[in-house]
């Protein structure tokens, strides 16, 4: 129902308009209407009225009545010539009936009724060189007087019967006018519209720091000074990012410089297992800084995206797995060429591998193509998995489901959170499921984008 | 005193004095002789005044930064820089090693892997003479492939990256760097271990597989990294840098 009503501007602006130009155009109708009606009335009643004071004139003065050519001929008959159950007229009744007592004339009944105009008479002749047209029906007007002791007064005139020629022109006028103000006011919707609708667009897509040019200040003064508004939102967001940028920078420096410190003073440590485990506490916390920064800085990556082999990335990371000395197995696959950023991508997929390993010590990946033309990158593990309500939230950049998860001090939250927004800015999406039998399935499908 | 002609001269160059004195004292330890300086300035009077054998420079100073500095020496000498730099941004890896640095290390760094660098570098000037280049900046062409560097990734005829592993690299930029010449399997563990410490306990004849698995055409039947008898590998192809 809702659906048959235009949404856009300019048909919702068009249709009131059409509305409101009907409504308007229906009351001029009918104002119009009853104008011509009464018109109609006057022509035709007033004659008449003249004629029967002439000929009631005529006759109280002992004359006889005039000897008018046939058709305008008022005749004295001891009945009434119309016959009873003919239509009557009643407003030409009343109005014969006010115009023969404003003139003082003697009257006790008054009848009317249309005939059909006899063929080929002068009067239709006269009516068809008044352009009278044949369907709008040439018809008479039979009136008859009762004139008390005198008898019937009676006389005939033309009637003209509908107005189908002004309801043709009703609508020719309509139309045309139609055509004109609808055809502004799609102009004036249009212009209106279009800036709104590449504004929309803009903000759709608006990537800070992206650089896109601002948009296009045109329409109307009002359209225009909100695009301005816009425009100058824009700027200030990348400007409020930029500045984010500066600070995480900032901070980043400022605690990799005492880590750094740290890892150095740490070496005239004696106990060489105290040695190695400060070192991996500091990795970790570098890792983490890094990940923070990488996750917050992401979107405005300074990498441009390339067509790279998938299954060559995947295979390099679950390679320097290996190297590592865990557990990952990856099946033989075939290239796979994918449109991405290789370095966001790869760390990405490390994330995904580092989390199975860290929880469940070894890791399986598979890389395929994916039925959507898509490709496909699974890493499962036989881990605890994750409890079915806290799917949702291990996204959560600093949730840990810790309940479940709690084997050793590991960011899962942190690091698939970073894995899922690369996955996301390159278009695709990642998905954790638990497997049948135990364990986590993160699935991480990807468009293989336009090869420009 | 003769001890000190013997030992090789560096300069440290660190706006931090939590960072640079732990570290001029641990390596001290490792039998350098260690000058350090706070700023680029300072960096450049001690340059002058001694004969240094290599510079660890910090790339983020106030003041000229490190970068600059960098630049500075490598258009002034052959004394071999290598970068501590904070970020692990590739592009800032990929800018410091084009200005010339030898090497690098990421913040925070084990004081021995820069230790172990600091000894592969000067082992490398000591051998091997001038140096065009560092290492690995920029890329290397051979037979239809292209090694990015900044990347770690192979390009092929189509244009499309292929990512290496850090040990697959590692190799494959020994290989292309020395084309032609026969590395036997200690030399190229030799090569290939300076950078991370990953790739020590890997067999080079590993790697050699899967690289050989990503560039020749027929895996059985190699024409471009092929076993020399009794020796080792070699790269039998014409390296464009570009």
């Amino acid at each position: 129902m809702r659906r048959r009503w235009p949404t856009s501007l300019p048909g919702q602006i068009a249709l009131l308009v059409a509305i409101a130009l009907f409504v308007a155009q229906a009351i001029n109708f009918a104002l119009l209407l009853r104008e011509r009606r009464q018109l109609r009335l006057a022509s035709a009643t007033n004659p008449a009225i003249v004629r029967l004071i002439d000929a009631s004139e005529r006759l109280d003065a002992g004359r006889n009545l005039p000897a008018d050519r046939p058709r305008n001929r008022v005749r004295l008959s001891r009945t009434s010539p119309i016959p009873a159950g003919r239509p009557e007229v009643r407003q030409a009744e009343e109005a014969i009936r006010s115009g023969l007592s404003d003139a003082g004339l003697r009257f006790s009944r008054v009848e009317t009724a249309l005939q059909p105009m006899s063929r080929d008479t002068a009067r239709r002749r006269s009516m068809v060189a008044r352009g009278v047209r044949r369907r709008e029906g040439m018809q008479e007007l039979l009136v008859a007087v009762e004139q008390p002791g005198r008898g019937w007064l009676t006389l005939s005139v033309p009637w003209v019967r509908a107005d189908r020629g002004v309801v043709a022109q009703l609508i020719a006028q309509t139309l045309i006018l139609y055509g004109i103000v609808l055809l502004a006011v799609f102009w004036i919707g249009h212009r209106i519209a279009r800036p709104l609708r590449s504004l929309a667009a803009a903000a759709r897509g608006f990537r800070p720091g992206s650089d896109a040019a601002p948009v296009r200040e045109e329409g109307p003064e009002d359209v225009r000074s909100v695009i301005a508004a816009y425009n100058a939102l824009g700027t200030r967001v990348t400007a409020m990012l930029d500045e984010k940028d500066r600070m995480l920078g900032a901070i980043g420096h400022d605690l990799r410089t005492p880590l750094a410190a740290l890892r150095v003073r740490i070496e005239s440590v004696e106990d060489e297992g105290d040695r190695a485990r400060m070192a991996d506490i500091i990795d970790e916390i570098a890792r983490t800084l890094e990940d923070i920064l990488s996750l917050a800085r992401l979107g405005r990556s300074s990498e441009p995206p390339v067509e790279v082999d998938l299954a060559a990335l995947v295979d390099a990371v679950v390679d320097d797995f290996r190297d590592l000395g865990a557990d990952v197995t990856l099946d033989d696959v075939a290239r796979l060429p994918v449109r991405l950023r290789p370095l966001l991508m790869r760390r990405a997929v490390r994330n995904l591998i580092e989390n199975a390993v860290k929880y469940a010590g070894a890791a399986e990946v598979s890389v395929s193509g994916a039925a959507n033309g898509g490709a496909r990158v699974a890493v499962l593990d036989r881990g605890p998995g994750i409890p079915a309500d806290r799917l949702d939230t291990v996204f959560d950049a600093f949730i840990r489901v810790e309940t479940s998860r709690n084997r050793g001090t590991g960011g899962i939250g942190l690091g698939l959170a970073l894995a899922r927004a690369i996955v996301e800015e390159a278009g695709g999406t990642l998905t954790l499921a638990n497997r049948e039998g135990g364990g986590l399935a993160a699935v991480m499908l990807l468009p293989r984008g336009t090869p420009a | 005193m003769d001890m000190s002609a013997e030992q090789p001269h560096l300069l440290l160059v660190d706006d931090e004095r939590s960072i640079r004195e732990p570290l001029a004292q641990y390596l001290t330890k490792q039998g350098f002789r260690v000058t350090q300086v706070g700023d680029a300035e300072a960096a450049r009077t001690r340059l002058t005044a001694y004969a240094i054998d290599l510079v660890i420079l910090d790339v983020m100073m106030p003041g000229e930064d490190g970068l600059s500095l960098c630049r500075h020496i490598r258009a002034t000498s052959e004394t071999p820089v290598i970068l501590l730099t904070a970020k692990t941004e590739e592009t800032d890896r990929i800018v410091g090693l084009e200005m010339g640095a030898d090497d690098y290390v990421v913040k925070p760094f084990s004081p021995r892997e820069l230790a172990a660098r600091i000894k592969v570098v000067l082992r490398r000037m000591a051998g091997g003479g001038a140096r065009q280049h560092a290492p690995d900046s920029g890329s290397f062409a051979f037979a239809g492939w292209v090694l990015k560097t900044g990347e770690r990734a192979l390009v092929d005829r189509e244009g499309v990256s292929v990512p290496l592993s850090t040990g697959e690299y590692n190799l494959l930029l020994a290989l292309v760097t020395r084309p032609r010449q026969v590395l036997t399997r200690d030399q190229l563990l030799d090569l290939t271990q300076g950078r991370e410490a990953a790739a020590f306990d890997r067999a080079i004849d590993n790697q050699v597989s899967r690289l050989r698995k990503k560039v020749e055409a027929d895996v059985r039947n190699p024409t471009l990294i092929k076993t020399v008898w009794g020796g080792g590998y070699t790269l039998a192809a014409e390296v464009t840098r570009l």
